[in-house]
């Protein structure tokens, strides 16, 4: 626990007063998205999206395919820029930020991750260090060793000599994920993580999200379309329709049967702990 | 650890490429003895610019060769397959055309600027998105190469009387170096390797994709930016010194990828090395080979590098 957080006049003990701090920092908004416009040639994709991300939340984006979901993540991370509106980190336009501060900031696990050349999946975690190293700089000891701990995070440090055209679509996802984890960012974007995965590594992993999000109070933002999944692990919900946001909050409370109704066109019950999907009988999408 | 075996890789190399150095001094038509050669006009104003600069220029495409097929994220890529030389040596037959030779830059300039605007050309032309699709940027090098060799020819025509030093850039040859190339050739092509290997750590980044390297902490644009100029200003100084010499762009990266992996902070200052020695020993092997006529070395090259394009098109087949 880092006291130096505490006003020097307050005592330095683990009361109240800590916990109402750390209230007050985690309440803070990381992202903040204001009026935000974006499409690809004469279709706009999101119109006019405003939307908050909070500091320590675990969040799932949701919606149906081409809702632009992996749009937004460009756009958050700065990938993208906005066509109208604003996307701010910690109070500043992100297309200020340089790509090595970016990079310190969030770190983002893309959809697709092939290249035809071939560098190990050490070599490719170790790329994750890059916003750390000063050019012709080598890796430190240090490095060498977040790398170790992330590939064991993610269960890929026996892949550690593998070459891409050695591993499945799975243990290539959980390497990518190992390279974002080495990153050591307050903030991941990922899209799709899980979506390669069978059920064992799905859960492996989405473990794993919650234990980054909860131990070390990581932002997370997360492209899924397993609705139980978001439903299990994930404590907020953005749910985008038709280029704008139906509902940002709560996960408990935003995914009711009225809005994956909307969104997914199918009908869903609570049983449990679980949600229960099945076809409408008309079988439309809205 | 990897880097020290880098760094001893290179050592040897370089003790071996200057071994091989002194030895090809003394093959020729003119048999010499240690001695009688460090005495020799022919040695001193021939040979040793001759070898200095095809040491140089070997360096300089193989490194290139790199660079582009991290660039371009494509492993079939290289200075000549890609038109780039080509659309350098049109500069050049331009600049003897205008009577540029005169001035000291004035051939490398024109190089420079038509090489540049070749590759802003395919750039344009093969970018689909943020990926360079195979088969387009391939053509596009094709046609480039092909439309710059028409319009090189309608130029020879039209200029009949300086044809034989155009024809010297179209085939590529060491046979008319001397130190004012190497001169000129020298600081551009080890300042230019130096520039690359700086940004060797940015090109394994590009290879995993613009998006992703850029979400890694790369200033993508302005890093490709000043990769393609310090690439294309030593592949339009290597051309304007020798002409257009095929494929050791393409050879010698991938044999040594073969060796040391794919870490461009290994493959570039190692592929430097292995260039020099791999186009020393061809243009050996072209002034030697048929005494007392010569070979071109653009063709020797090419008989090597031909197939091994064919062979990796063949392996690359399944992901078309």
């Amino acid at each position: 626990m880092n006291y130096k957080w505490l006003p020097p006049h307050r005592n330095c003990c683990p009361t109240a007063n800590h916990r109402s701090l750390i209230t007050i920092h985690s309440s803070k908004d990381m992202i903040e998205v204001k009026n935000l416009t974006y499409g690809y040639a004469d279709k706009a994709v999101l119109k006019h999206l405003n939307c908050t991300i909070e500091e320590g939340s675990f969040y799932a984006l949701m919606g149906a395919n081409g809702c632009g979901k992996t749009t937004l993540l460009r756009l958050l991370s700065g990938l993208a820029k906005p066509q109208q509106g604003s996307v701010c980190l910690k109070g500043r336009p992100v297309d200020q930020y340089s790509a090595r501060e970016m990079a310190r900031h969030m770190s983002l696990v893309r959809q697709q991750a092939q290249t035809d050349f071939e560098f190990t999946a050490f070599e490719s975690v170790l790329m994750g260090r890059n916003p750390y190293q000063r050019r012709l700089q080598n890796e430190s000891k240090r490095d060498w060793e977040i790398v170790e701990d992330c590939m064991k995070r993610t269960n890929t440090w026996h892949l550690r000599y593998a070459k891409p055209g050695e591993m499945s679509g799975g243990e290539l996802q959980r390497v990518m994920l190992a390279r974002a984890l080495a990153q050591q960012t307050p903030i991941m974007l990922l899209d799709e993580p899980i979506s390669n995965l069978d059920i064992a590594h799905q859960f492996e992993i989405m473990e794993l999200l919650r234990q980054i999000n909860q131990q070390e109070h990581i932002t997370l933002i997360l492209v899924i379309h397993d609705l139980n999944m978001a439903w299990q692990y994930c404590n907020q919900l953005i749910l985008l329709h038709q280029g704008g946001i139906l509902y940002q909050g709560s996960m408990k409370q935003g995914l009711t049967s009225q809005n994956i109704s909307r969104v997914f066109g199918v009908d869903s019950r609570i049983e449990g702990d679980h949600l229960v999907l099945s076809k409408k009988p008309t079988g439309k999408l809205n | 650890m990897k880097q020290r075996n880098t760094a001893l890789i290179c050592a040897c190399g370089l003790l071996i490429l200057a071994a091989a150095m002194l030895g090809c001094a003394r093959l020729g038509a003119v048999q010499m003895d240690w001695y009688e050669m460090w005495h020799s006009s022919v040695f001193w104003n021939l040979r040793a610019p001759r070898i200095v600069l095809s040491v140089l220029v070997g360096a300089s495409l193989s490194v290139c060769g790199a660079a582009y097929q991290s660039i371009f994220r494509n492993p079939l890529t290289d200075p000549y397959v890609l038109g780039i030389s080509s659309g350098a040596s049109l500069g050049a037959a331009i600049a003897i055309l205008l009577g540029l030779e005169a001035f000291l830059l004035g051939v490398g300039t024109c190089a420079l600027i038509t090489g540049l605007i070749t590759i802003v050309l395919i750039y344009r032309i093969a970018a689909i998105g943020n990926r360079m699709h195979t088969t387009t940027l391939l053509l596009t090098g094709v046609c480039l190469t092909f439309l710059i060799s028409a319009v090189i020819s309608f130029l020879m025509v039209l200029n009949q009387d300086k044809m034989d030093r155009i024809i010297f850039w179209t085939m590529g040859s060491f046979a008319s170096a001397s130190w004012v190339e190497v001169a000129l050739v020298a600081p551009i092509v080890l300042l230019g390797i130096g520039g690359i290997i700086y940004y060797s750590r940015d090109l394994n980044l590009l290879l995993a994709g613009s998006e992703t390297a850029q979400s890694l902490g790369v200033e993508v644009e302005r890093v490709k930016k000043i990769l393609l100029v310090i690439t294309t200003l030593m592949v339009a100084f290597s051309v304007s010194s020798c002409g257009v010499i095929g494929f050791v762009g393409l050879v010698v990266p991938h044999c040594v990828r073969l060796i040391v992996g794919a870490d461009n902070r290994k493959v570039v200052p190692v592929s430097a090395v292995v260039g020099a020695l791999f186009l020393l020993l061809c243009d050996t092997l072209a002034r030697t080979a048929m005494q007392p006529s010569e070979l071109p070395v653009g063709s020797l090259t090419s008989l090597i590098g031909a197939p091994l394009f064919i062979y990796l098109l063949y392996k690359n087949k399944k992901s078309y």
